[in-house]
């Protein structure tokens, strides 16, 4: 087999324009990405064809040089400059979807694409360092003198990249199974009802009566704290008084209860409080995620002072 | 409010000792730049303490409050260099930002005490400004030093006037302060689930916070590359320091920012 020399940093250009430019056609063609399709269990069977994909890809770089490429330098820096470009126009625009495509940029076909091209490069690049290194290294005992801290670095890196894979796919994915609900809760009344995010009132498993609405202001009349004392009471047989404070939710029932709104005419005197009750049932994946990335950059600032030049 | 009329006397104070730190420097009297800039921190630190005491709660509220953080950890941030690599100029740098910011709260202030909202009262909240803070601190510092590199580069070519070392030494800073841009972000994303009931709600801050982070994920990628051009490398970090400003104050200015951003102060 000949060596070819590998593709280079215009190569991973084209590829990053070529996919924003199938991102404009989707768009064209089906319109904007509907994520309510995507609600349990589609979301499942996306993430395991995504993950397969990912592996056979793996499996077959050594047969195709596109598969080497993508998790090379050469394609993830026009990736991240894609992603980059992408997101500041989002940050310019005002989501609010009344300005064309780019006021609905996370169901903009090109920026979704973008981020799956990351998400794509970052599950190569986990498995491409993993097996690296479970790979014997013929010099290892040179390697391991010039590199002392490699497990550092390796840990570091695996923690950064499926870390971040984990956040951002999980993420998107679960998106669509994320219920928010309002819940205007009174006195002396058990609500078993609520409102979601489409403006429809929707029976909720959880029923909210509130006791009694806190209300404590500053000397110039600026609210302090807004809490409500409540009994809750479930289908699955619980009953029991907690306080809901701003920053402080009760959890029930794989269940958040957040201090949403008050009546601020009535201010103290409210006999009412609006509620939030939040299900994130991806949460768990995306918090593993979350907390490998900050334990990866815990490692790579650590990492970072034992290094010397051409380390 | 009384604190804050008390403040011109300890920013005075601390700026001349900064500024003998960074003469001292100058002169490779490092001793002497150490004590110095030393205890012009502590003075400097002993006003954030009394503020933080007298407001019964640490002072992040306001943008006043968020400078006052900035010009107290640029001369750290540039000691903490100092120390490791004995620039010489590096002190210079970090007493002149911290002396910007310092003149921006004395000459307008924005640092009328507003209570603390309790959507802000949360264990949170000192990790995640500070922690940003001292990472932005940290940008700053590297984000002068690329720009002396390219100044020097310019006049005296790229290879008479970058040698590796310097430019490793700037890929550490980067490191330090992206690792500490992921901690403040990420204890974002976790306080906005408890305060807001999701981690992650493409608020404008957080929008431009993605950029920031990105952005310098960029640049690490990009030293990494065989054959990258070290002066677009350096015009990397630049650019992402004007993104990072546009997350720090910019987007209150910014028109598709206005009245939705949960972040306002």
């Amino acid at each position: 087999m000949t060596q070819h020399k590998p593709w280079t940093i215009a190569a991973g250009f084209a590829a990053g324009g070529f996919l924003l430019a199938v991102g404009i056609v989707l768009q064209l063609v089906v319109g904007s990405v509907d994520w309510s399709v995507y609600a349990w269990p589609v979301n499942v069977y996306v993430l395991g064809v995504f993950v397969a994909l990912i592996v056979v890809a793996h499996a077959l770089r050594d047969r195709f040089r596109a598969l080497r490429f993508l998790s090379s330098l050469q394609a993830a820096v026009p990736a991240l400059v894609c992603a980059v470009a992408l997101t500041i126009v989002m940050g310019l625009m005002r989501q609010d979807g009344a300005g064309g495509w780019l006021s609905d940029m996370l169901s903009f076909w090109p920026f979704v694409i973008i981020y799956v091209y990351i998400a794509f490069i970052l599950g190569l690049v986990t498995l491409k360092h993993s097996s690296l290194m479970l790979r014997p290294r013929r010099d290892a005992s040179a390697a391991r003198q010039r590199r002392p801290r490699r497990w550092l670095d390796d840990a570091a890196f695996l923690l950064n990249h499926l870390g971040l894979f984990l956040a951002l796919v999980c993420a998107t994915l679960g998106n669509a199974d994320v219920q928010r609900l309002k819940m205007v809760t009174a006195t002396r009344t058990l609500q078993w009802r609520a409102i979601d995010e489409q403006m429809c009132v929707v029976e909720t498993p959880i029923a909210i009566e509130l006791k009694r609405f806190i209300f404590e202001t500053y000397d110039d009349g600026s609210p302090r704290r807004f809490a409500s004392d409540i009994e809750v009471v479930t289908r699955t047989g619980k009953d029991f008084l907690a306080t809901v404070d701003v920053n402080h939710p009760v959890k029930v029932d794989g269940w958040k209860i957040y201090q949403y709104d008050y009546d601020a005419e009535q201010g103290a005197d409210s006999q009412t409080s609006v509620l939030e009750l939040v299900r994130d049932p991806w949460l768990p994946a995306v918090y593993a995620g979350i907390f490998m990335m900050l334990a990866g950059a815990l490692l790579t600032f650590l990492g970072i002072n034992r290094k010397e030049v051409n380390a | 409010m009384m604190i804050w009329d008390s403040f011109v006397y300890f920013a005075v104070v601390a700026i001349i000792l900064w500024a003998i730190g960074a003469l001292a420097a100058w002169k490779d009297k490092s001793g002497a730049a150490v004590i110095t800039t030393g205890l012009g921190l502590a003075i400097f630190f002993t006003f954030i303490l009394t503020l933080w005491i007298t407001l019964e709660h640490p002072p992040l509220r306001t943008m006043g409050e968020t400078r006052l953080w900035y010009s107290f950890f640029m001369p750290l941030v540039g000691l903490i260099i100092y120390l490791r690599w004995r620039y010489r100029w590096i002190l210079s740098f970090s007493t002149l930002m911290a002396t910007v910011f310092i003149c921006v709260n004395i000459f307008k202030p924005e640092i009328h005490t507003k209570t603390l909202m309790p959507a802000l009262q949360s264990p949170w909240f000192a990790p995640h400004v500070i922690v940003y803070m001292f990472a932005y601190a940290l940008m700053g510092a590297a984000t002068l030093m690329a720009l002396y590199y390219l100044l020097r580069s310019r006049r005296h070519g790229v290879s008479s006037a970058l040698d590796e070392r310097s430019l490793f030494s700037l890929d550490q800073l980067v490191r330090s302060g992206l690792a500490f841009i992921t901690f403040g972000m990420l204890f974002g994303a976790l306080w906005a689930k408890e305060a807001w009931g999701h981690y992650w709600s493409w608020d404008p801050k957080e929008t431009w916070a993605a950029i920031t982070w990105f952005a310098y994920l960029t640049y690490i990628h990009y030293r990494l590359l065989p054959h990258h051009r070290t002066r677009l490398a350096l015009w990397m970090l630049v650019v992402a320091f004007v993104l990072l400003q546009m997350c720090w104050w910019g987007i209150n200015y910014l028109p598709s920012a206005q009245g939705i951003s949960a972040h306002t102060y």
